[in-house]
């Protein structure tokens, strides 16, 4: 396996995709707040939300620059690492590649670098509107890179010409029906992320009894909102993602849930280890008709098991893909127990003084980055061994040119950057949380 | 089609190079210019908010590349793998010195970012040199079209050449010499006092240094690639990017003369635009030429995606870069003036 290059340019590629969405999730997710915190502090009696803004406006301010970094080197891998990829499949997925650069990029790096000088140097009008800016450049980046994995999901708008793609219908890719619900289901769980982070902070704060209304403030709008988002994450997107993958990937599917069998009234597992060379589930938890419910809407629904594929249309890891949306769906199920939980406290005014649940919601924060990692890893290897479903296999999109010598030469670069690159990060963002916000 | 969107590929480009060409040029000079704490933070904040969006111009460049010539990009940057590599990390330590380089205020710290500021400045003008200089010599394309290139094998020109040889190295410097005049002439316009002073005697030398290399990268061109000059005395847009190098550098030395900042500032910026122009109307319609055989090389036509692609993003790329001026223009606006 390691000797094979196809290994390698897939493990950079996971790697510094996977390290990049960390950034991105958090700001996506919290450019919400600090839209409405900006608004909201210049209103008559805004005060506490505009110390809410600036504080966050910092830490904004460092999880960006992360994600800008860590981001131009995913555009370059298009072409360096995926070189046969982009020359099979450029025609079409350029458009929405060099789109994010133009709409989404030129709109975002125009206003974050304004939005960081405050509202002293810009003004209120113009402050608000850097950012409006920002939060709309990050969410429209967000749609054009799902509407190009999207088109890996399940390619539609285009046409082979020459042995490549290109444009058929540029409305049809647009909208493909896999990016509006993948882009729902995907705002939502970075909204949820941004939320924990916020109430993280507030939880920290109200534990050491410091900067009070500050704490509460952020307990309550981060509670709110990732209750809401939460469950907007399993019902209605994380319910329709399902059912694409249902009806367009069904081998995907039954990876996912560790089926092997086919036939209606399909159970849904709760815990089990996938046992691929028996072709069985070790130590299985289940519950009955809940996989052809969630699936088909009915009980009744027939989801066909891996063994009615052949083995080679069968994702290439299977284990890792059953983990990942395990992990993921069980760690969305949890927000909702422990958000519900936190919005009846808060609505009884106790949030904030009952120790227990502020402790969780402090340590809570790494958990949704997990689960979005997850959930990314599911879409990712439910997808295997297609490059584009398929269309294109993942073995042929590599840059055939690139050794595996060089690769892991970067490879090994990256690591010790980004590792420092964390430390960075940790460490100017922990100093912003020690500082504290000033009202 | 194809010739409209070279154009606006070359555009792109050169417009990256303009405008994020001064915030390297500046981190060249930094350490050079700057003497105390307070000055190299006033070089950095000259930089102002739009730094960013002058670099991602770059980003845009890659994105009409795959859109319109996706087989040109496919071979090139898996071709120049270890090279763009390169240029990640210097773009990554660049973007991080700048954003965190003034979050602590700590001796250490400070003068820390400075170095790395200064360092991945010089090494992305260095590069971008280099990599003109490898799309004007051109690679070592096989028939399959797919080209595997070494970082230097004899620093030769012909035949089976590497990143680096003597050619693509003099473009290298000469390209740290135009960009670092082009920053000194932007410092000079954004700064004050005695960071002014010192900004102008650098524009006078470094300019110098220009004009004193240019003759010898042209006449190194000419023995690398004489077909280039043919096709740049054949083309009317050359032509006008001549007359616009002609312009520039008359408005860059009255400028210079006559302490007029902006007007040497918008010299520089049409000399360097109209440089590269009329090497990109050169090189048409290749867009990467092969040493090993000029059938070989990649043409824009034979590289691009079909009419009705190229027709489509038409519709929607100039809109966009027009909108992307609007706001750059609304923030400059509050941010223009001396620091």
């Amino acid at each position: 396996m390691t000797t094979d290059p196809a290994f390698w340019h897939r493990l950079q590629f996971a790697f510094t995709v996977t390290y990049h969405y960390l950034f991105p999730q958090l700001t996506m997710g919290v450019v919400g707040f600090l839209v409405y915190w900006t608004w909201r502090g210049q209103q008559p009696g805004g005060e506490p939300a505009a110390a809410a803004a600036r504080f966050w406006t910092r830490i904004f301010g460092l999880t960006f620059a992360l994600g800008v970094v860590t981001g131009i080197p995913m555009e370059f891998q298009f072409g360096t690492n995926w070189g046969a990829f982009s020359d099979y499949a450029g025609g079409i997925i350029g458009q929405t590649l060099a789109m994010e650069g133009m709409f989404a990029f030129l709109l975002e790096s125009a206003f974050i670098g304004a939005l960081l000088l405050g509202a002293e140097r810009l003004g209120p009008r113009l402050h608000l509107a850097a950012a409006i800016g920002v939060a709309a450049g990050s969410w429209l980046s967000g749609y054009f890179i799902i509407v190009t994995n999207a088109f890996m999901q399940r390619p539609v708008g285009h046409l082979v010409t020459d042995g490549r793609l290109a444009v058929a219908d540029i409305g049809a890719y647009l909208l493909n029906e896999w990016a509006w619900i993948e882009f729902a289901h995907n705002q939502a769980a970075a909204l949820v992320t941004g939320s924990f982070a916020v109430a993280a902070v507030g939880a920290f704060y109200a534990l050491r009894g410091e900067h009070l209304p500050q704490a509460r403030l952020y307990l309550k709008h981060g509670v709110l909102a990732g209750l809401v988002a939460s469950v907007l994450v399993a019902f209605p997107t994380g319910d329709a993602q399902a059912k694409i993958v249902a009806r367009y990937q069904e081998p995907a599917l039954a990876a996912m849930e560790g089926r092997f069998e086919s036939g209606p009234m399909a159970d849904i597992t709760l815990i089990g280890q996938p046992n691929v060379a028996e072709r069985r589930l070790d130590n299985p938890i289940r519950v009955p008709g809940m996989l052809s419910f969630l699936a088909f809407g009915t009980f009744h629904g027939d989801v066909r098991g891996l063994a009615a594929f052949p083995e080679n249309e069968w994702p290439d890891n299977i284990e890792l893909l059953y983990y990942a949306f395990h992990v993921m769906a069980g760690l969305g199920t949890l927000f909702i127990g422990v958000l519900a939980l936190a919005v009846l406290l808060q609505w009884r005014g106790r949030l904030a003084t009952w120790r227990p649940l502020l402790w969780v919601l402090m340590l809570a924060f790494p958990f949704p980055f997990i689960a979005n990692t997850a959930g990314w890893m599911t879409a990712e290897l439910g997808r295997q061994p297609w490059l584009i479903y398929g269309l294109f296999k993942t073995s042929d999109g590599i840059s055939h040119v690139v050794s595996a010598g060089n690769v892991v030469f970067t490879l090994i670069g990256l690591c010790g950057l980004y590792f420092v690159l964390g430390l960075l990060y940790l460490f100017l963002v922990g100093r912003e949380i020690a500082h504290g916000p000033h009202a | 089609m194809i010739g409209l969107w070279f154009a606006l590929l070359a555009f792109t480009l050169i417009l990256f190079v303009v405008l994020d060409g001064w915030n390297i040029g500046a981190g060249v000079l930094h350490l050079f210019l700057a003497g105390t704490e307070d000055e190299r933070r006033r070089v950095v904040a000259a930089l102002g908010p739009l730094w960013s969006w002058h670099e991602v111009w770059l980003v845009a460049a890659g994105g009409v590349f795959v859109l319109a010539f996706p087989r040109v990009m496919a071979a090139g940057f898996a071709g120049f793998y270890l090279a763009l590599w390169l240029v990640l990390w210097a773009f990554i330590l660049r973007g991080i010195a700048l954003e965190v380089g003034a979050h602590l205020d700590d001796p250490l710290w400070r003068s820390a970012w400075h170095t790395v500021f200064a360092c991945a400045s010089l090494l992305l003008a260095l590069l971008f040199g280099v990599a003109l200089g490898n799309v004007v010599r051109g690679v070592p394309i096989p028939a399959s079209g797919q080209f595997s290139m070494a970082l230097f094998t004899t620093f030769d020109v012909r035949g089976d050449v590497g990143l680096l040889d003597w050619y693509t190295l003099s473009v290298g410097i000469f390209a740290t010499a135009l960009l670092a005049a082009h920053g000194a002439t932007y410092l000079r316009l954004r700064t004050s006092g005695a960071l002014n002073l010192r900004a102008t005697t650098a524009a006078h030398l470094t300019w110098g240094a220009v004009a004193l290399l240019f003759p010898v990268v042209t006449f190194e061109t000419w023995v690398v690639r004489p077909e280039l000059f043919a096709g740049i005395a054949a083309r009317p847009a050359a032509w006008l990017a001549l007359a616009a190098v002609a312009a520039g550098v008359f408005m860059l030395s009255s400028g210079l003369r006559r302490a007029s900042e902006s007007r040497a500032l918008a010299g520089s910026s049409a000399t360097i635009a109209g440089l590269l122009a009329s090497a990109a109307a050169g090189i048409f319609p290749d867009m990467l030429h092969s040493t090993l055989a000029p059938h070989f090389s990649l043409t824009a036509s034979a590289g691009a995606t079909t009419a009705h692609g190229l027709r489509v993003a038409l519709v929607w790329w100039p809109a966009a870069a027009a909108l992307s001026f609007v706001y750059a223009a609304v923030v400059a606006r509050r941010t223009h003036g001396k620091v």
